[in-house]
């Protein structure tokens, strides 16, 4: 039997806790399940106010909050090279064999694997949402995308419909991008010890009430649902610029005692909102994967949602209730599924889901894929720069010029600060046997 | 009596006992050599630095927005090639009483501080992070004090000389009790 090898990963992303959200999930679930299987793992991510430096967390994952302050949406300020020097220092001492970044909205992600890339380390990318192509903004990040995607090794997407709008976005050969989709804590997502009554429906919605998530759609069909059905409640949690629109609904048919709006609702209480209900209502209008819908079904209820970008994938269609992402199917799906109720077992579904989805497995997965960028073919910059020339005609030639001055910007901090003067860091032990190794480790 | 020595780069270490009132006196030094280049480097900037400012000031007729910034990158100019005169920083643990870290220039001056055995709560290696390195630094953290006191103030020696240094503090410190980081 092979010996399976093992890794050290560095997962990079302007994305990562205090902050909460899916990429920051994804990260600290796939990091634990990573070094659960014996591999080592480090976090590099930006500052969060005063929480700057080393922090250890669960089962040592090491963090690197690097002292670089946020611009605009969590993103640390794009400067191209002066990232250089503390990545290639953390990658250097900490022993690295794969970079691995998340997010296209990344600006540190992209700055990473730009110089893991130029350094020689394998680098993996994973995308975590659907992007347009029309707008401005998406034409650039597409370009951005384009230019770190040039050189990747390996990429991994979180469902199909994310792999197709990525190789569409960046030009990427589809054979190098896996599709590995998100997975749910099935153990902190318990359904509720004793079934609710069926006499009063209650749906539940959590999501940020942005026009992104659907939020106008929920204007339109909460009041309808309502008006069709007399024993309908809705529980509304989240909070955003929608939230105005919500409560004048609210206000215009007078439905004060049968919408309950929560606020923002911490992801610790997540699960006590999701059991005092018996439908999830999801109306997003774009959506890569949706941990959202696995986290109710993995608390045993019945899903509504919106077809649209990967939510097709995610659960089988005894779970869940597809519609247009109009007001009308909407309407139509929610009556569907209120038929559908009695026949649902919260506790059986809850066991499904555990068969389904696990970030053990999620992390087995990625193993294989660091396994299959690591075989990859050495190549050193002059057999590179064809790749980033078939970027575009002017965009081609700035992309190759950036390495280049990227290679030689590495090769300087090569003279000022030669790898064998950044000291190895020894890792992190068992206490028993730390103090014979620290002796040997540090000389 | 000496108990250990060895060099790395531009650093030095030195492990020797003194003989003390009741018990041996444990002396740590490190050692910088002193590098000629840096100093003629750190004099050229401050002459840079000076001869910019007066050119700004008394030879220009009236200060613009060039001026103040010629001052400015000539102020950072002479903050990178600053040479600090440090000969060694020193840790003297005499048992059950303190701790004295001791920097001693060139020029004769030496910056003692005392700090009491009971004040130190637990010696820590630390990994500190900046926008653009990460090194080891040795610091006491002190009881009833929110900032640590780092051990070698003006230098930065590399970790293997830290260790040392790290295991007889917390001896010191700990008595019987082992060290686990």
């Amino acid at each position: 039997m092979d010996k399976r090898r093992r890794h050290r990963i560095l997962m990079v992303s302007d994305f990562f806790y205090p902050n909460f959200g899916g990429v920051e999930n994804h990260i600290y679930y796939l990091s634990q399940c990573l070094l659960k299987l014996g591999h080592k793992v480090v976090v590099v991510t930006h500052a969060y106010g005063k929480r700057s430096g080393v922090r250890y967390m669960t089962g040592g994952l090491k963090v690197y909050y690097v002292p670089w302050r946020p611009f605009i949406m969590q993103n640390t300020l794009p400067t191209f090279y002066l990232t250089l020097p503390i990545l290639r220092n953390i990658i250097v001492r900490e022993k690295i064999t794969v970079v691995h970044g998340h997010q296209a909205f990344s600006t540190l992600c992209h700055e990473a694997l730009m110089h893991a890339r130029t350094m020689g380390y394998k680098v993996v990318f994973t995308d975590h949402s659907l992007y347009g192509f029309a707008d401005v903004g998406s034409i650039h990040m597409n370009k951005v995308l384009q230019f770190t995607l040039a050189d990747v090794d390996q990429a991994i997407c979180v469902s199909h419909t994310s792999k197709e709008n990525t190789v569409l976005r960046s030009g990427i050969l589809p054979e190098k991008v896996f599709v590995i989709p998100n997975a749910v804590d099935t153990a902190m997502f318990t359904p509720a010890p004793n079934r609710l009554s069926c006499d009063e429906i209650v749906i539940v919605v959590i999501s940020r009430l942005v026009y992104r998530k659907g939020a106008d759609l929920l204007v339109e069909v909460i009041p309808e649902v309502c008006r069709l059905f007399s024993n309908v409640r809705f529980i509304v949690g989240g909070d955003g610029p929608k939230r105005v629109r919500l409560e004048e609904m609210r206000e215009k048919y007078s439905l004060q005692d049968r919408v309950d709006m929560l606020g923002a609702v911490p992801h610790a209480q997540v699960r006590s909102v999701l059991i005092s209900g018996h439908i999830f209502l999801n109306s997003s209008l774009t959506e890569a994967f949706c941990i959202a819908i696995l986290e109710a079904a993995s608390c045993g209820l019945l899903t509504v949602s919106t077809r649209v970008g990967g939510v097709p994938e995610v659960l089988p269609d005894d779970m869940i209730v597809l519609a247009e992402p109009a007001p009308g199917d909407m309407v139509w799906a929610i009556r569907k599924a209120i038929f559908m109720l009695p026949s649902i077992d919260p506790h059986v579904m809850h066991l499904h889901m555990k068969s389904l989805y696990s970030w053990h497995d999620v992390a087995k997965r990625t193993e294989i894929v660091y396994d299959r960028a690591l075989q990859s073919s050495e190549k050193n910059l002059l057999q590179r720069l064809p790749r980033y020339l078939k970027c575009g005609a002017w965009a081609g030639k700035l992309f190759c010029l950036v390495m280049i001055v990227n290679f030689l910007l590495l090769r300087l901090l090569a003279l000022w600060q030669p790898v064998e003067s950044i000291e190895e860091v020894p890792d992190m032990l068992s206490v028993q046997h730390q103090d014979e190794v620290m002796e040997h480790d540090f000389s | 009596m000496q108990r250990g020595s060895f060099s790395y780069k531009k650093y030095s270490y030195s492990h020797h006992d003194q003989k003390g009132p009741s018990q041996a006196i444990e002396v740590h030094d490190i050692y910088m050599k002193k590098s000629k280049t840096r100093v003629i480097l750190s004099y050229v900037g401050i002459f840079v630095f000076l001869a910019n400012t007066c050119y700004s000031l008394l030879v220009k007729e009236e200060l613009s927005t060039s001026s103040f910034w010629s001052i400015f990158v000539g102020v950072l100019f002479v903050k990178c090639l600053r040479y600090k005169p440090v000969k060694k920083e020193s840790v003297v643990i005499m048992p059950t009483f303190g701790v004295q870290l001791e920097t001693h220039f060139w020029s004769g001056r030496v910056i003692h501080r005392f700090v009491p055995i009971g004040k130190i709560l637990r010696p820590v290696l630390n990994e500190c992070v900046t926008p653009v390195t990460c090194y080891w630094s040795l610091a006491l953290m002190l009881r009833g004090e929110e900032n640590l006191l780092l051990v070698f103030q003006e230098l930065q020696p590399p970790v293997k000389m830290l260790v040392p240094v790290w295991k007889a503090l917390c001896a010191a410190t700990n008595g019987k009790e082992t060290c686990s980081s």
